[in-house]
């Protein structure tokens, strides 16, 4: 049996889990031990969402009403498509920290590309589709570098990160474009059903990221690499071209996420991202999709991504001084981790 | 399978490339090059250190020729509008005078704003460099000012300094340049009160807490608060002078405090545009925003009639003006002994709907860098 194969049938037979479920088990008799820890820990990951929404919404009258959830929506747009994105690069067992570089080359990109205050162009949707290919480009960069000359992704995408900078920044030369294009203004201020076109271009790159890893072979290999890569190799899989590919992928919706970023900011701006690779991880790990690789998925990450912009915004509407606010963020970021890790921390091995 | 051979040829590789992009990081941020303005290599950096006191007595009264001049500006990166104008406005300056400013960006990294200092300050002739340089905070002033006066080079700083150092005790510390941050946070306070008609809530933005200028700002904001009781402090929260963030904070504040909130206070411009932003995307056209630093945009927003008011130091006046010092000093036009107070607050603009147009196209007058005009816009001393 290929471990295609395997991955198919474990997903078929999935009911409990709502994504696709870890890598293939090197054994039949190990099959159901890492599928039930899953399910108790997306209800871990869960059950720290509800815990956050419950006691913000005693302590804060206007934390329970509708257009605060609105706004919670709005807010987690931005974190979405990003970290849906880098879901795909953590699932491999590898990391991504050139978000913040590649968003900003892209935000600059989109803004010059669109009709603005600096260049005569005026591409509008086209601009924003060469600005996704830019992204992927970077992407794709990150993962031949990695792979064809072996440098752990940790080094080559803190590499491509400033390269990117670097881009933004020759980009920038000094005078900001302001985003003149009205569809692109709109993702922004146009509200549809009382939430932003940006929010519902997130839900769209998150339903797309979720099918890609379910239906297509670069999403389903890619728990077999991260859960396993010796055997994902020995059992014949191109594991270095789903590798490049996947990082291509993350690089695509990190241009996405740089296009609504510069939509909801009205300009190009170098540091359109910044902080979000972190927080972009943190979602990923608190929703079960673990560094280790092999783990979790696009959904999973989504409930991490609530429960920091929940926390975020919570810790606003409570009042909680602005003084204190990053410590107490921290804290509950630590927390919210180990709960969410803690039904499987015994297969995770060595921790470094 | 690989063989010995081939692992080999892939940890070469592997080197290579990743001495590529450690090169990439390093000059990766800013678009000035490092490379082309200093020459120097390290021993000459050491030997420098070395004697550098030697050096300091041959030109101590200061009789460089013009040509003989090295201009050298330092700032943090080109990535933000305000350091990006700083440096136009040097090499402005360098222009008027047939010299060209050598331009360093550090990228907010003390280390390496360090490490440039020593290789500027390497080699010879150096009674004749000015530096026109941004501290990156003020616990970086003290040695950059210690290796200008050993290595006898003339030196000027802005924004960032201990309250204990003057210049006036060193030699070659011409001026440190820098603006009363309560001021600009009162100035703006005012205009965004007046807005609103002397009455209302309002929410502030503020900085990085732990940076003196941000505190400053801030305190400027609760003198007006006192001044007009009608005026309540809804909320204070921080947006570490980011526009993103101010984006998100300024959404949640709009859910907690819906139309309540009359103005916006921002401890710089780029997050009032943030807030700007977040106000349009609710539908909010009826709120006083104000900010400080008078970033381009924030001055056309302000023509728009969409932002209230802006406070601007002139950055191309500091880049342009901290050279002049320099090499009048060089030149021996400039005696610093005339000079009364070295370390100074300068004079800062609101800039609001009546005067926005003139300061959307800045001209730089050249003769606010003439050597008896250079300490014009002094307002008053730096308090220890």
């Amino acid at each position: 049996m290929t471990a295609p194969d395997v991955v198919r049938q474990r997903t078929a037979a999935a009911t409990t889990a709502s994504a696709p479920s870890g890598g293939p088990a090197p054994a039949a008799d190990r099959r159901r031990a890492p599928r039930s820890a899953e399910a108790v820990q997306t209800t871990a990951s869960l059950l720290a969402l509800l815990v956050l929404a419950v006691v913000f919404s005693v302590l804060s009258p206007q934390f329970r009403t509708l257009s605060n959830v609105v706004s919670i929506v709005d807010a987690a747009a931005l974190l979405a498509i990003v970290t849906v994105g880098i879901t795909f690069v953590l699932v491999l067992g590898a990391i991504d920290l050139s978000v913040e570089g590649l968003i900003g080359a892209c935000s600059m990109t989109v803004a010059l590309l669109v009709a603005n205050s600096r260049t005569g162009l005026d591409l509008g949707l086209v601009g924003v589709l060469a600005t996704v290919l830019l992204g992927a480009a970077f992407g794709l960069v990150s993962g031949l570098v990695a792979t064809r000359l072996r440098i752990p992704t940790f080094m080559t995408t803190l590499g491509v990160n400033a390269v990117g900078l670097g881009v933004a920044t020759l980009l920038f030369a000094g005078v900001r474009p302001v985003i003149e294009d009205a569809g692109l203004r709109a993702w922004a201020s146009q509200r549809v059903l009382g939430v932003t076109v940006g929010s519902y271009i997130a839900l769209g790159a998150v339903v797309i990221g979720w099918l890609v890893q379910r239906y297509t072979r670069v999403g389903r290999y890619a728990f077999a690499i991260g859960g396993a890569e010796d055997i994902a190799r020995l059992s014949g899989i191109a594991v270095e071209r789903y590798k490049v590919v996947a990082f291509a992928i993350a690089g695509a919706f990190y241009g996405l996420g740089a296009v609504l970023a510069t939509a909801q900011l009205g300009s190009g701006v170098v540091q359109a991202a910044a902080g979000v690779n972190f927080s972009a991880i943190a979602a990923a790990v608190i929703g079960g999709t673990l560094l280790v690789g092999g783990r979790g998925g696009v959904l999973h990450s989504m409930i991490g991504v609530l429960v920091l912009t929940v926390l975020q915004n919570g810790l606003i509407l409570t009042g909680v001084s602005p003084y204190a606010q990053r410590a107490v963020e921290g804290v509950i970021v630590v927390v919210a981790v180990a709960a969410a890790t803690w039904p499987v921390r015994h297969r995770l091995g060595v921790v470094k | 399978m690989s063989t010995p051979a081939r692992h080999r040829r892939g940890a070469l590789a592997a080197i290579l490339v990743g001495a590529l992009f450690l090169s990439a990081c390093a000059g990766g941020g800013g678009q000035a090059s490092d490379d082309d303005a200093v020459p120097a290599s390290t021993e000459a950096a050491d030997e420098a250190a070395a004697d550098g006191g030697v050096e300091e007595a041959a030109a101590a009264d200061g009789t460089c020729a013009p040509d003989e001049i090295t201009l050298i500006g330092q700032v943090r990166n080109q990535t933000n509008p305000y350091e990006a104008a700083w440096l136009e406005g040097g090499d402005a300056f360098a222009e008027s005078v047939g010299l060209e400013q050598q331009k360093l960006t550090y990228d907010g990294d003390s280390q390496r704003q360090q490490e440039q200092i020593r290789q500027a300050l390497a080699g010879g002739d150096l009674e004749c460099t000015v530096l026109n340089v941004l501290p990156n905070g003020d616990a970086d002033t003290a040695p950059i000012v210690v290796a200008a006066d050993q290595a006898g080079a003339w030196l000027v700083t802005q924004w960032n300094k201990p309250a204990e150092l003057d210049p006036a005790d060193y030699e070659r510390w011409v001026a440190h340049i820098t603006y009363d941050g309560v001021e600009s946070g009162y100035l703006i306070a005012q205009a965004m009160i007046e807005a609103m008609g002397g009455s209302g809530g309002i929410v502030a933005l503020q900085g990085v807490l732990d940076a003196v200028a941000a505190q400053d700002r801030f305190a400027g904001l609760q003198r007006a608060l006192e001044e007009n009781p009608d005026v309540t402090l809804l909320d204070d929260q921080t947006a570490n002078f980011d526009r993103a963030q101010a984006l998100d904070v300024t959404r949640t504040l709009l859910t907690a405090h819906g139309d309540e909130i009359k103005g916006i206070w921002a401890a710089n411009d780029d997050m009032a545009l943030g807030a700007l932003q977040a106000l349009e995307a609710a539908g909010r056209d009826d709120v006083a925003v104000v900010g400080i630093d008078a970033v381009p945009e924030a001055i056309q927003a302000i023509q728009e009639g969409r932002m209230t008011a802006t406070v601007s130091s002139d950055g191309p006046w500091q880049g342009g003006v901290g050279l002049a010092m320099g090499y009048c000093a060089a030149t021996g036009e400039l005696d610093l002994a005339s000079v009364e107070h070295r370390a100074f607050f300068a004079e800062q603009f609101l800039i609001d709907e009546s005067n926005a147009a003139d300061f959307a196209d800045p001209q730089l007058d050249l003769a606010e860098f003439e050597c008896g005009n250079v300490f014009d816009r002094a307002t008053g001393p730096v308090s220890p």
